[in-house]
């Protein structure tokens, strides 16, 4: 049985953020844009999704007199991240999941 | 690792695990540049307060210049603050562990500096109690970070940490203590830049 990809992780540009945010304990919205390779209104509107379901947290602070916005994945956003990746492999491993359920 | 630009797209099962991979792994092996400087300067700074020490009390012998030790905390914690209010543009839980273990060690070392210079431990070997609890640093960081020229100049700092343990002759402990930190922070903080400018420069 295949398992609902959860629609908010299952585009490139929220999965690239949260795949970042997942291995790290925290980072800057410009390492973020330079990793993802966008346009900082385009990552700015959808980090503002991933922060409106609770996957992660934004805290805007100065770095010197520049304005610095770092995030950083929630308990909420593991889980999902984590339940995205086992549907994931429900698609590509569909014979062992059946068996397993 | 060419940053193509991500889309607000849909992916399909194949592409989103190849995502996830890439991203992991780029921001695992992630290294800035100037990753080496905080070795440097603490390693400088003690290099630098020792040799001072050493010259002043072959000036005239003194209790009073053991004073100049406080010269590294007094120039290495503005830069610490400094370091803070600059902070890194991401933050990996190997960077969170290394914080911690050097916390935990440069506080013990400072204490008992402390102790030692005010003669409430006076018979404490402190030049080599700090050299074994910096090395100690200094591989364990290498063990995390997977760094090998962090391990064997660790390993190295000690057999020099015991040779200043062994000896009874001040120019030698002095001067000893003074090449510890030079190989267990100078160098391979050399090395961390050295990797670091070369890798930053080739993106």
């Amino acid at each position: 049985m295949f398992k609902e990809l959860n629609p908010l992780l299952h585009s490139e540009l929220r999965l690239g953020v949260m795949s970042i945010l997942i291995s790290v304990e925290s980072a800057d919205f410009t390492y973020i844009r330079k990793q993802t390779g966008t346009t900082a209104g385009n990552l700015s509107v959808q980090i503002e999704k991933l922060k409106e379901a609770g996957y992660i947290d934004v805290t805007k602070t100065f770095k010197g007199k520049m304005p610095c916005t770092t995030c950083k994945i929630t308990n909420k956003g593991i889980e999902a991240f984590q339940q995205y990746i086992d549907a994931l492999q429900s698609y590509l491993h569909p014979g062992q999941h059946k068996k397993e359920g | 690792m060419e940053n193509v630009e991500m889309q607000d797209r849909p992916l399909n099962e194949q592409e989103s695990l190849a995502l996830i991979a890439k991203m992991i792994q780029n921001t695992q092996h992630r290294l800035e540049r100037n990753a080496g400087l905080s070795r440097l300067v603490w390693g400088y700074i003690t290099v630098i307060t020792t040799i001072a020490v050493w010259i002043a009390f072959r000036l005239s012998d003194n209790y009073y210049w053991n004073y100049l030790w406080f010269l590294i905390p007094v120039t290495g914690i503005p830069y610490l603050l400094l370091r803070k209010r600059q902070p890194k543009e991401v933050r990996t839980y190997v960077d969170k562990v290394i914080s911690y273990i050097w916390i935990v060690l440069g506080s013990t070392g400072f204490l008992l500096s402390v102790l030692s210079i005010f003669s409430v431990m006076w018979s404490f070997p402190i030049l080599f109690i700090i050299i074994l609890i910096m090395g100690m640093g200094s591989i364990l960081t290498g063990l995390v970070t997977e760094f090998k020229a962090a391990i064997i100049c660790g390993i190295i700092a000690m057999v020099i940490g015991a040779i200043n343990y062994l000896t009874n002759a001040f120019d030698i402990k002095m001067l000893t203590f003074a090449l510890a930190f030079i190989v267990m922070d100078v160098i391979p903080g050399h090395i961390v830049n050295y990797r670091a400018k070369k890798r930053c420069s080739k993106n």
